[in-house]
């Protein structure tokens, strides 16, 4: 093999020198060579380096349009149909030109291969053949940026500092989709309800067809819809029950796949106390009969308080027909806080109902989060506790992290709408911790993200789905999430799950929540607006800021304090909290929903940081999707002095997992996707245990269980970095 | 009369060797079947194959059924008289079963992706091809011999050394990003059948250490004489599949780096020299047997599947 001559760069892009990789040698084997131990017996971190520069040598480059200006660029691009001419107009072009200087002055590196990787194959834009590329990572920043301010040339200088710095990363739907005339939506994730009428359910279905079809993850929440063998017209033992519109919606959403380009993607969630709650959990076996076996569909479980206490005492549980609980109280079955209510209807001889024993509820959950890893679960009376605006949450998204307020649609005969009620749309962003905290100005980065999803928010109506754009616009409710915790502390020296990180994580959040209370106050001022129903939040009482005016929050351990201090992020104190709350009192704010953490995928690898608010799954980890086979993605910051603060989500267990989301979980409006992990030693009553701690320690909700197994010793591959346990 | 048979009910509760029980409580919690791997997903993907390579696939796969047709009822069930423990035979018993499964398994890959015109070739191809029928022969006679320790490592080579010529093109895809889901599939198979060539090569260090230094060195040479002619004809084969696309090198390492491995579990020194064990890395890494892969809701299902162990909740944890 002949050898080649590559240059080599350092973690700012300098050269420092040249090195020889065998030219045989492709960027998916180096990249691969991050799982492999070198001869030394240490991790070969550089050949990823060098993955990264061969992919832009052997592939990117070479598979680039070149221009010879801007404006030919802009021109070719813009009477092509590929950039939307409406998003340029709103600026002069000396603007445009200036803002793309100023993203190629800060010298943006890919640290990761992934990221390389992931970005050119799955955000930037390419020729209608698939297969030249029209825009490298600083052109698609620009065109997000300018979309997204929306002709305010102030704001599109902001947010490309933000988004190129790394300190705030929009959405993959945003991201993605900004400025591109064949574009699908800037937001991608719907909550819908179904009521139990066979008008919503066929709409459901419509919009879950509709919806998948622009790219979305859509939940719908089951509880409302009649048992099995429930009357139908007073005849009884009609009903089929939900298990049939779970099929149905399984099929729309592996129908509406987007051009074969990902599988649709949908949850359902059930209520706890619906009598088919087993038939719904069962249908995740692995043996389970294929006419009932629902195996893209992911489910969730509505658990309110009285399910944990009955099992505490263990009573059997009581579950009642939607069907009748409707006909009593006259609200569907979800409006109803089941805890409060529980006596009352247990008592009821006008509801039929049947038991089953509490804990053998939560023992076939885990059971099932063994086998499959789903349901999520959430903790209904947790989350309405937390919930700062008029109404009733009872289900959540795909990713377990949206959570808010809904209400009913009805239909006339002809299906038109009589009613249109109030679904979730939500837009996320995220910001990377470690770079927030370099930036120097965490107000402003706080304040700059909160504006670029409201501008999403703005300019989203999804129109085939009335209830969706509706919510939307009554409620521009956003989701501003956090990633790269773990990177964060790894670089800082901390331990995930340690006294420092949890007190770090607290005071983090707090500080976060208070820049975006006020930024949504002043863009309220603004725009003299608020959302819809402010009057009736605990916003608009006063009551929501009690406890930060109440009560002091800083940080109590030496190494947070010296955390903030170094990175000069100032602590709120409760003065500022007092004229926060009258501001907003005064004022109201302009976002319904602030804050949502969301699991963050491949937004995390293109920004290199580690997932959400997570520990690692490991620190080289082996990441398979569809477009890209197996890919390798070591830890940011990762190196020897690192490694030890790399303990993977593994060794750090459910517990100190749940520990840190709940510091950030009490400064959080909306909900934190929290995945738990087990070693394979783990039994069904760990993952029970775990679920009592997060309920105990006010956790929202839990997204995925995740079990690892290790290869058994004597069957590892040799030298293989992820092997090692 | 012939002589009385006794028969020993199994007593689980008493073990004689730990590693039975270890490698059954693996093999069970391991449990699989193709059903759960969407193969439909790779449709489009094997779609956009070319048709020398959808070709080659095929070949590759229907050879890969042949061996594994021969491991589950042939070769697993010679085993079985040799065993030391009444829980030896229950492992092989499962071993046997799952090499069914891994057979049929490739079926569901081919109904799911191809052609029944396409499926009857490749099937033919495999009753034609010498060097695939040759490699079945060699097998076949040590198995059918009379000599147990003989037999393990007849078994031992065909698990850990013969699949991986088939093995390797479907990793060398999903390093490249097509049939990704295929290749979940496989790497469940290969999860198993690193597992059986751990043990039963296991089952032989056993033996040979207790046999006379004559019988060991008789043992030895016979294993690398096998591990030989099964080379040269494993070369002979590689190069008939995949000198077309150019692959033949590359096969033919990770050839040797697996015919060293097949010889670590039986306990001998390796074979190839190191330098012609440079197994691609995307291979390589594309191996690892450890379920730790990352996969979000839009892909597969990955090939981490674990059977979770019931325990009931007590009042204490329910103390709140």
């Amino acid at each position: 093999m002949a050898n080649q001559l590559v240059e080599v760069a350092d973690d700012q892009g300098n050269l420092t020198g040249k090195q020889t990789i065998e030219s045989a040698m492709s960027y998916q084997d180096l990249n691969a060579m991050i799982n492999l131990w070198g001869a030394d017996q240490k991790l070969q971190l550089e050949k990823d380096k060098l993955a990264v520069r061969k992919y832009f040598l052997d592939h990117v480059n070479q598979n680039t349009v070149f221009f010879h200006s801007l404006e030919e660029r802009l021109d070719y691009l813009v009477e092509n149909d590929y950039y939307e001419k409406e998003v340029l107009d709103q600026y002069s072009f000396a603007f445009i030109e200036k803002l793309e200087k100023l993203a190629y002055s800060k010298k943006f590196r890919f640290e990761a291969f992934m990221g390389a990787y992931k970005f050119y194959t799955g955000y930037a834009l390419k020729t209608f053949d698939g297969t030249r590329y029209l825009e490298r990572f600083e052109d698609r920043v620009v065109m997000v940026a300018l979309t997204l301010a929306a002709g305010d040339e102030d704001m599109a200088i902001h947010m490309v500092e933000e988004i190129i710095s790394g300190r705030f990363q929009p959405a993959t739907p945003t991201f993605l989709n900004c400025g591109k005339k064949q574009r699908g939506e800037f937001v991608s994730c719907f909550l819908l309800r179904i009521e139990d009428n066979m008008e919503s359910i066929s709409r459901g279905i419509n919009s879950a067809l509709q919806l998948s079809k622009r790219g979305g993850g859509v939940a719908l929440s089951l509880s409302n819809v009649r048992e099995y063998g429930a009357p139908i017209k007073k005849i009884e033992g009609q009903s089929s029950g939900i298990i049939p519109v779970m099929k149905l919606l399984e099929d729309s959403f592996s129908y509406a796949n987007q051009l074969g380009a990902r599988q649709g993607a949908g949850a359902v969630y059930l209520n706890a106390h619906h009598p088919d709650i087993m038939r719904f959990l069962d249908t995740k076996r692995e043996n389970a009969d294929e006419k009932i076996r629902i195996k893209t569909l992911s489910i969730g479980v509505v658990v309110p308080d009285i399910t944990l206490e009955l099992a505490k005492n263990g009573e059997d549980m009581y579950l009642f027909s939607p069907y009748d609980v409707e006909k009593v109280y006259g609200v569907p079955f979800g409006d109803i806080s089941v805890t409060e209510k529980y006596n009352e209807m247990v008592d009821d001889p006008r509801i039929r109902k049947s038991k089953i024993k509490a804990r053998e509820l939560f023992e076939r959950i885990a059971e099932l989060q063994f086998e499959s890893g789903y349901p999520y679960v959430m903790y209904e009376d947790t989350v309405n506790a937390a919930n700062p605006i008029q109404g009733r949450i009872n289900m959540s998204n795909l990713c377990s992290e949206i959570l808010q307020v809904n209400t009913p649609t009805t239909y006339n005969a002809d299906l038109s709408y009589d009613d249109i009620g109030k679904d979730i749309s939500c837009n996320l962003g995220s910001m990377n911790i470690a770079m927030a905290m370099d930036g120097g100005d965490l107000g402003l980065t706080v304040e700059t993200s909160i504006r670029a999803l409201t501008a999403v928010s703005d300019m989203s109506n999804i129109e085939s789905v009335r209830s969706i754009s509706d919510g939307n616009h009554k409620s521009h409710a956003i989701g501003l999430g956090q990633m790269n915790l773990h990177g964060y502390l790894a670089r800082e020296k901390v331990h995930y799950g340690s006294e420092e990180s949890i007190d770090f994580t607290n005071i983090y959040f707090y500080t976060v929540l208070f820049h975006a209370l006020k930024a949504s106050n002043k863009i309220a001022i603004e725009r003299k607006s608020h959302f819809h129903n402010f009057e009736n939040s605990k916003y608009a009482s006063g009551e929501f800021f009690d406890k930060y005016t109440d009560q002091v929050w800083a940080p109590t351990t030496e190494k947070a304090k010296e955390l903030f201090a170094k990175a000069n992020v100032a602590i709120p104190s409760q003065e500022d909290w007092r004229e926060l709350k009258a501001s907003v009192m005064k004022h109201g704010i302009y976002n319904q929903n602030l804050q949502a953490v969301p699991p963050t995928g491949s937004i995390s690898y293109i920004n290199n940081s580690t997932s959400s608010i997570h520990p690692i799954a490991s620190r080289v980890e082996v990441r398979k999707e569809g477009k890209l086979g197996r890919v390798y993605y070591p830890a940011p910051f990762l190196n020897e002095e690192t490694w030890e603060y790399y303990e993977d989500a593994y060794e750090v267990g459910p517990d100190k997992i749940i520990d840190v989301y709940a510091a950030a979980t009490q400064h959080v409006d909306q909900g934190l996707s929290l995945t738990l992990f087990f070693k394979d030693t783990a039994t069904t009553r760990d993952v029970n245990r775990a679920q009592i701690y997060a309920w105990k320690k006010g956790i929202k909700t839990i997204y995925y269980i995740r079990i690892r197994q290790a290869a058994l010793e004597g069957t590892e591959v040799e030298n293989c970095v992820s092997c090692m346990l | 009369m012939a002589t009385k048979l006794i028969t020993r009910p199994i007593n689980w509760n008493k073990i004689e060797d730990s590693v039975d029980l270890d490698v059954w409580n693996r093999l069970t919690q391991n449990f699989w079947l193709p059903e759960k791997v969407p193969i439909s997903n790779d449709v489009q993907s094997w779609g956009n194959l070319r048709p020398h390579e959808q070709k080659l696939t095929m070949h590759v796969f229907t050879g890969l059924t042949m061996l594994d047709t021969i491991q589950g009822t042939v070769g697993s069930m010679s085993l079985m008289p040799d065993a030391r423990t009444p829980h030896e035979e229950a492992v092989i018993t499962n071993i046997a079963f799952m090499e069914s499964v891994h057979a049929k398994s490739y079926s569901s890959v081919f109904s799911t992706l191809c052609s029944t015109n396409d499926i009857d070739e490749a099937f033919r191809w495999s009753e034609d091809n010498p060097y695939l029928q040759k490699k079945a022969e060699i097998i076949l006679g040590y198995y059918r011999g009379d000599d147990p320790l003989k037999r393990k490592v007849a078994s031992t080579l065909l698990e850990s050394f013969l699949f991986y010529s088939g093995f390797y093109l479907p990793m060398y895809w999903s390093s490249r990003a097509k049939l990704t889901n295929t290749a979940d599939l496989i790497r469940l198979i290969i999860r198993d059948e690193a597992i059986h060539g751990y043990y039963i090569g296991y089952k032989f260090q056993l033996g040979y250490n207790e046999s006379s230094t004559a019988r060991q060195e008789e043992l030895k040479s016979y294993t690398y004489d096998l591990l030989l002619e099964l080379y040269e004809n494993e070369v002979k084969y590689t190069a008939d599949l995949y000198d077309e696309i150019g692959l033949t090198h590359d096969v033919k390492q990770f050839l040797h780096y697996n015919g060293n491995k097949a010889l670590m579990n039986l306990g001998f020194d390796p074979l190839f020299p190191k330098d012609d064990c440079q197994v691609s890395p995307a291979i390589l890494s594309a191996l690892s047997p450890a379920s730790d892969e990352n996969h979000d809701f839009f892909s597969g299902s990955g090939s981490s599947y674990v059977i979770g162990k019931h325990e009931a909740t007590t009042d204490d944890d329910w103390n709140f």
